[in-house]
């Protein structure tokens, strides 16, 4: 079975996607490469990366993408979502990113953001920029487990790929349980449930992507353009 | 002390007549009521008035709220087009009906109260519209509690009363980043959260039951014992089947409180998030 790529956070920096593609050239039997969102950001003009997103060269793995927060703030504050405005941006930054993320992009660009999806379900897996709760839903390491699994739950899935959060890490639901009690018109039954095996995998942003194999399990942690001297971490 | 808990009174008078009859007999001053004051049910004006008149603390229910703010619920509410086209009809019925003084009664009511670390809310914390029934997922049962930071979650809106009881939770989780990343979780670490005891209570229906019986639900917390009751109570539907059909309302709406359960509009998805 190929291979994917996951990608994030790119936030308009098209020598960063470069040095990715150039790296999966390299990288073999990858075939899909998914991009969560954050294509764009305020801090530097986006068009080019997002021209060549919608136009791939020869050679390059298409990206499918999804849209992120700042693609969510961008399309808000372009009236894409209805009453709501970048408020989130505007509280957390000011005014002047607001407009700065405005200047970012074309605005020829906002047909292809608008259409992009919230989450793709691959197999038994759920590739999001945040969570199945939220696009702004940042899930960590030293996310409450319970919330974790909750996030898992809602799309009924075994491994939910996010990407809000920046980092690179897999978190394994190893073990546990709880009891129900239930007491209705009906009567009073208990239920014994035990967690799944079920995972949520950080994949990182920038540079810092991720390859998962789907056949084997297998997980690699990569920067692009570092190899040899920073080796990927891989985890089976 | 006692209180009881209503919710979801859809309009119905001679139900919440009845009700309120049976909490007064109880000798029981404090009522919290969970919304869907109206909708459905032939008597709009008048099932708000009472709780007005009662001054019954409430919240808002998700028919409140698209009454209030049109009616703009995705298809996750209805299990069918025919049931849709009976709800908007019904949503448009109510909307005409209702007092410029209890629509903004309506508008007035919060999202959800609290009592100590007793929340009440209509749907789940995270919506009006969410159903948490009684065999969900355990997990997300307890984490629509702890999340909200409540011991005792009051909600309704499946309109079938239930106590459930969520404890001795446990997750146990292994981590495993790459180098380099933020200190704090170690490269490979193993760790486990111990879960709290919460509880659910649902207050079924006064207005719209679906529990399998005509009687309206609701339910009494004794506070000191912790105990819960849930309570079944008659009242006259055939008043209420008779209003809904000279009000003009689709005659099923009757049909379904005489048979005591709502096949017609049962939404189960628990997990489905409204895109609202």
């Amino acid at each position: 079975m190929a291979r994917w790529a996951l990608i994030s956070g790119l936030r308009g920096d098209l020598e960063a996607y470069e040095a990715i593609q150039a790296d999966l050239r390299h990288t073999r039997r990858v075939d899909t490469l998914f991009v969560l969102g954050d294509v764009i950001g305020p801090e530097r003009e986006c068009n080019a990366l997002l021209n060549r997103l919608q136009q791939p060269r020869r050679g390059e793995l298409e990206p499918q993408c999804l849209y992120g927060w700042w693609e969510d703030q961008l399309l808000a504050e372009r009236g894409y979502r209805g009453e709501r405005r970048a408020d989130a941006l505007r509280l957390s930054q000011g005014e002047a990113a607001v407009d700065a993320l405005l200047q970012a992009v074309d605005p020829a660009h906002m047909g292809w953001l608008a259409a992009l999806q919230f989450g793709f379900i691959e197999l038994d897996c759920a590739l999001l920029h945040g969570s199945s709760a939220a696009v702004d839903d940042s899930l960590e390491p030293a996310s409450s487990p319970l919330l974790l699994l909750d996030r898992l739950t809602r799309m009924d899935v075994n491994r939910l790929f996010t990407a809000r959060s920046g980092r690179q890490f897999r978190l394994e639901l190893s073990g546990g349980g709880i009891q129900s009690q239930v007491q209705d018109l009906e009567g009073q039954r208990h239920q014994q449930q035990g967690v799944p095996p079920r995972q949520v995998i950080g994949i990182g942003a920038g540079v810092h992507y991720t390859i998962y194999d789907p056949g084997s399990d297998r997980l690699d942690f990569l920067a692009a353009g570092s190899r040899p001297q920073q080796r990927a971490r891989g985890f089976a | 002390m006692a209180h009881a808990v209503i919710s979801c009174l859809h309009a119905n008078l001679a139900a919440l007549e009845a009700v309120l009859a049976d909490i007064d007999q109880q000798g029981i001053d404090t009522i919290t009521c969970l919304g869907d004051l109206v909708g459905y049910g032939p008597q709009p004006n008048e099932v708000v008035n009472l709780v007005r008149e009662r001054q019954i603390p409430t919240c808002q229910g998700c028919w409140d709220e698209d009454i209030i703010e049109g009616l703009n619920a995705c298809d996750c509410s209805y299990p069918s087009q025919l049931a849709e086209r009976r709800g908007q009809l019904a949503h448009q019925w109510t909307a005409d009906q209702l007092s410029e003084e209890n629509r903004a009664f309506l508008a007035s009511l919060p999202m959800s109260l609290w009592r100590d670390r007793q929340l009440f809310v209509h749907g789940s914390p995270n919506s009006q519209h969410e159903y948490l029934l009684p065999d969900m997922d355990a997990f997300a049962a307890l984490e629509r509690v702890e999340s909200a930071g409540a011991e005792t979650l009051f909600c309704g809106h499946t309109h079938r009363p239930y106590v459930r009881e969520l404890r001795d939770g446990s997750i146990r989780v292994r981590v495993r980043q790459t180098p380099g990343e933020p200190a704090g979780v170690a490269e490979a670490e193993d760790r486990e959260l111990r879960l709290p005891l919460r509880r659910i209570i649902n207050a079924g229906s006064v207005g719209e039951p679906r529990h399998g019986n005509t009687h309206a639900t609701y339910v009494i917390h004794h506070e000191d014992t912790n105990a819960v009751e849930i309570r079944e109570v008659p009242y006259d539907v055939e008043r209420t089947c008779r209003a809904i059909v000279d009000a003009g309302l689709p005659p099923i709406f009757a049909w379904r409180l005489r048979h005591g359960f709502e096949y017609a509009e049962r939404a189960d998805d628990a997990s489905h998030v409204c895109e609202r």
